[in-house]
């Protein structure tokens, strides 16, 4: 909206637009990322008393509380515009509430909340003793508006607020991310997964939604369906994005390693995640010394991204990998416990014994990675004649 | 809806002015026993003063715990007992209480439990600071550890494990977060292990006082937690000087192995843990031991050949060869004198979790029941 024009032509357009019920207008006008907030016409001394009596009811609070965010902005009040933001998303909630059977008022409600959920980050960035609290705060105030949404089961499936929640829900999970709060996400994804609208929300947002949860279901170890989610994120998540589908591959390319599928050279630079490709060739030669030291190179991306741990879970693919090489080198059906412990001491583990060693054969066995069975008596591990290791990719 | 609104604006803005007043209205204790008066008087008349709290003819009753309720007003200054208080009768619990033997052990542990959860109640009331609150719940933290292993055989009726690693998980969390509002209010996290070294108990003069390890801590939330990874990335994410810390170091190499599934290792490095780290360990053994012998059916399976008991525990940590020998025919394994048969469709995968005989922790580390409540791992 225009950058100039007197507080007065403000109100009334976004009164119009209020009474032609025209929400994308109307959210434009309430947003913080809008070229009306340059405006300083709208950014007078005494707001309150301006727009009080000349604004007609729920718009009039909306309108100051949006202002007063604007005017703190711009004072770099941080907490200030974060507590006038608070009050805007509030009088949204009321205003939403009172519109019976009709939903044109949502993206208002997501303007808002995206904004509040911005401010909300900046304050946190500004003062840094608040430890994720502003940002819980924030979170109150979205999951007051998700109930009114999530409440609205009398309207058709047309005009019903319950479109609106999946929008929500990401605003959601972008906080309880960044404050580290995963335990509050399965209320939020139990909500959409039974929801009747879940494939026909739109596509943007749930990218959006499979992107975390499948990073929440790969914190959870559970790997298969943060495989399911995180390549429908890849793969519907428009090309020229490269930026989020870098952040998607992050977590998909460790998941699909520890799946068998190891990514090319192609991708990883295409990409810049070259961080992987060193990992990719230790785990593929079963070179324990060098995983670990990709592990210590690049010790602070693996552990801010949170993928640590599953760099750790990938030595168990590099077992099997280094075990398959002594396999093929033996070519026998019967291979010397002796032959793989000396191959793990060749590749970093100095000081691993026999038992060490049948209790990695032992798992792998277990895991279905090789098919065959140990003889404790003859210190040999007898493997199946045909498809002893069975690729990865066809366990899962 | 509006009505749920209404309270939550109200709460933000109670919030936000309680904010502004800091801390004006946090109530202080003024109760300066380990027992209110109201609650002495009371007790005395009912008779309901516990045999741990008769010492000859003396009476020393401590502050039972009591379920707060909707009309009841719980903060009463004369009802609570101040830092220095609570410090005293936690400190009067554990090394004094614990002594007791004329009392069966689970019922000794019944007494200090619900004491200690009075403690943690008079901490909640009184807000009491970070620094305080790490002081009183490091020595929980010992205590349910201890005695999360040494009863973990008794009969459900004298002990309850879940309610133990409930108990566990509350002080353990507690306490962590303290210590990261610590951190962030020192602003500089290397410093912690510094000023926690200051920070000591200093209420008697003899040679045992409680103490505050909060390397120990750490370290216990990993080896009490091995099925969750958790604790694991709090490890991560810790500064280069705690991690270093060895027991830590040792605990988090114990946690991968077992993310592994490397039980050798596991039971390996065990060998090198502390009295209390050992303790967690072995209270989790017995699923590591099924777990292992699960995979074992698998990678052994065959019908002519075996695996000697003295190799089981070797990897196990089976106290004995007949120890191996009993947990293996528990699971429905055979057991052919002093080798076992693995057949994979012999286990039994739905069998309840074999406790076996508790070891003597501390005769094994030659400790005394103090030295438990009071050793610091730096030393």
């Amino acid at each position: 909206m225009s950058a100039t024009g007197s507080l007065n032509q403000y109100i009334q357009l976004i009164e119009r637009m209020y009474r032609t019920s025209q929400g994308n207008f109307l959210s434009r006008l309430l947003s913080l990322r809008d070229e009306h907030v340059g405006n300083r016409n709208l950014r007078s001394s005494d707001i309150a008393t301006l727009v009080e009596g000349n604004c007609v009811a729920p718009l009039d609070e909306i309108v100051i509380s949006h202002l007063l965010c604007v005017k703190s902005l711009y004072l770099r009040d941080y907490m200030e515009a974060f507590e006038h933001q608070s009050a805007c998303v509030a009088c949204v909630v009321k205003l939403l509430q009172n519109q019976k059977e009709v939903n044109w008022g949502l993206p208002v409600m997501y303007t808002v909340c995206l904004d509040l959920r911005l401010v909300a980050q900046k304050a946190e960035a500004t003062y840094l003793q608040s430890n994720g609290k502003i940002l819980e705060k924030a979170a109150e105030s979205l999951l007051a508006c998700f109930r009114v949404c999530a409440a609205d089961n009398r309207s058709s499936d047309a005009d019903t607020k319950r479109l609106g929640m999946l929008t929500l829900v990401n605003q959601l999970l972008k906080v309880y991310f960044r404050i580290n709060k995963l335990h509050l996400c399965k209320p939020l994804i139990r909500a959409i997964d039974s929801s009747p609208f879940k494939d026909q929300f739109p596509l943007a947002q749930q990218i959006t939604y499979r992107y975390f949860v499948g990073r929440k279901a790969m914190f959870d170890s559970d790997y298969r369906s943060a495989d399911d989610y995180l390549s429908f994120a890849f793969h519907n998540c428009h090309k020229q994005s490269i930026k989020n589908k870098r952040l998607i591959l992050t977590y998909l390319v460790p998941v699909k390693m520890l799946l068998g599928f190891m990514p090319s050279i192609q991708l990883l630079q295409k990409y810049d995640l070259m961080q992987f490709w060193d990992l990719v060739s230790a785990v593929k030669k079963g070179d324990l010394r060098g995983i670990d030291q990709v592990m210590e190179e690049h010790e602070s991306f693996f552990i801010s991204a949170g993928i640590y741990l599953i760099v750790e879970k990938l030595k168990i693919t590099a077992y099997r990998n280094l075990f398959r090489k002594v396999y093929l080198a033996e070519n026998s059906h019967q291979i010397e416990i002796a032959s793989f412990q000396a191959a793990l001491q060749l590749m970093g583990h100095d000081d691993v014994d026999a038992d060490e060693t049948q209790c990695i054969v032992a798992n792998l066995i277990y895991d279905g990675k090789i098919k065959g069975y140990i003889s404790y008596q003859h210190k040999k591990v007898v493997v199946s004649k045909q498809n002893a290791f069975p690729p990865l990719s066809s366990l899962y | 809806m509006s009505s749920y609104f209404d309270y939550f604006c109200q709460n933000i803005e109670n919030e936000t002015r309680e904010k502004s007043t800091q801390n004006v209205d946090r109530i202080l204790g003024t109760c300066y026993s380990m027992c209110p008066e109201d609650e002495v008087k009371l007790r005395e008349a009912e008779r309901l003063v516990h045999l741990l709290e008769v010492w000859g003819s003396e009476r020393r009753l401590v502050k039972s715990y009591s379920r707060s309720a909707a009309d009841s007003n719980m903060a009463v200054p004369h009802l609570l007992r101040p830092y220095s208080v609570l410090a005293n009768t936690v400190q009067y619990l554990l090394l004094d209480v614990t002594r007791r033997v004329d009392v069966p052990e689970s019922i000794m542990y019944d007494f200090v439990n619900d004491r200690l959860r009075a403690v943690r109640q008079d901490i909640t009331i009184q807000r009491l600071i970070p620094t305080q609150c790490v002081c009183l719940l490091e020595p929980m933290i010992r205590f349910y550890v201890y005695y999360g292993y040494v009863l973990s055989a008794h009969p459900l009726k004298d002990y309850d494990p879940v309610l133990n690693k409930k108990y566990l998980l509350e002080c353990l969390k507690w306490y962590l977060t303290c210590c990261d509002s610590i951190a962030k209010e020192k602003g500089n996290i290397d410093e912690l292990s510094g000023f926690f070294s200051g920070l000591e108990l200093n209420i008697r003069e003899s040679k045992s006082k409680l103490v505050n390890d909060q390397a120990l801590v750490e370290s216990l939330y990993i080896l009490c937690n091995l099925d969750d990874l958790h604790p694991l990335y709090r490890y991560l994410k810790m500064t280069k000087d705690l991690k270093r810390q060895e027991k830590l170091e040792l605990s988090y190499e114990i946690a991968i192995a077992n993310l592994q599934g490397n039980y050798v290792k596991v039971c390996r490095l065990s060998e090198k843990l502390c009295p209390l780290l050992y303790c967690a360990l072995c209270t989790y053994l017995p699923t590591l031991q099924r777990r292992a012998l699960n995979v074992t059916c698998h990678a052994y399976n065959n019908k002519r050949l075996t695996v000697p008991s003295t190799a089981l525990v070797r990897w196990l940590c089976f106290t004995t060869e007949r120890d191996a020998n009993t947990v293996c025919s528990h699971y429905g394994l055979k057991v052919n004198g002093d080798a076992v048969q693995f057949d994979r469709s012999e286990f039994k995968t739905d069998a309840h979790l074999h406790i076996p005989v508790i070891r003597n922790i501390r005769k094994k580390f030659d400790v005394s029941l103090i030295d438990i409540f009071t050793y610091e791992t730096s030393k």
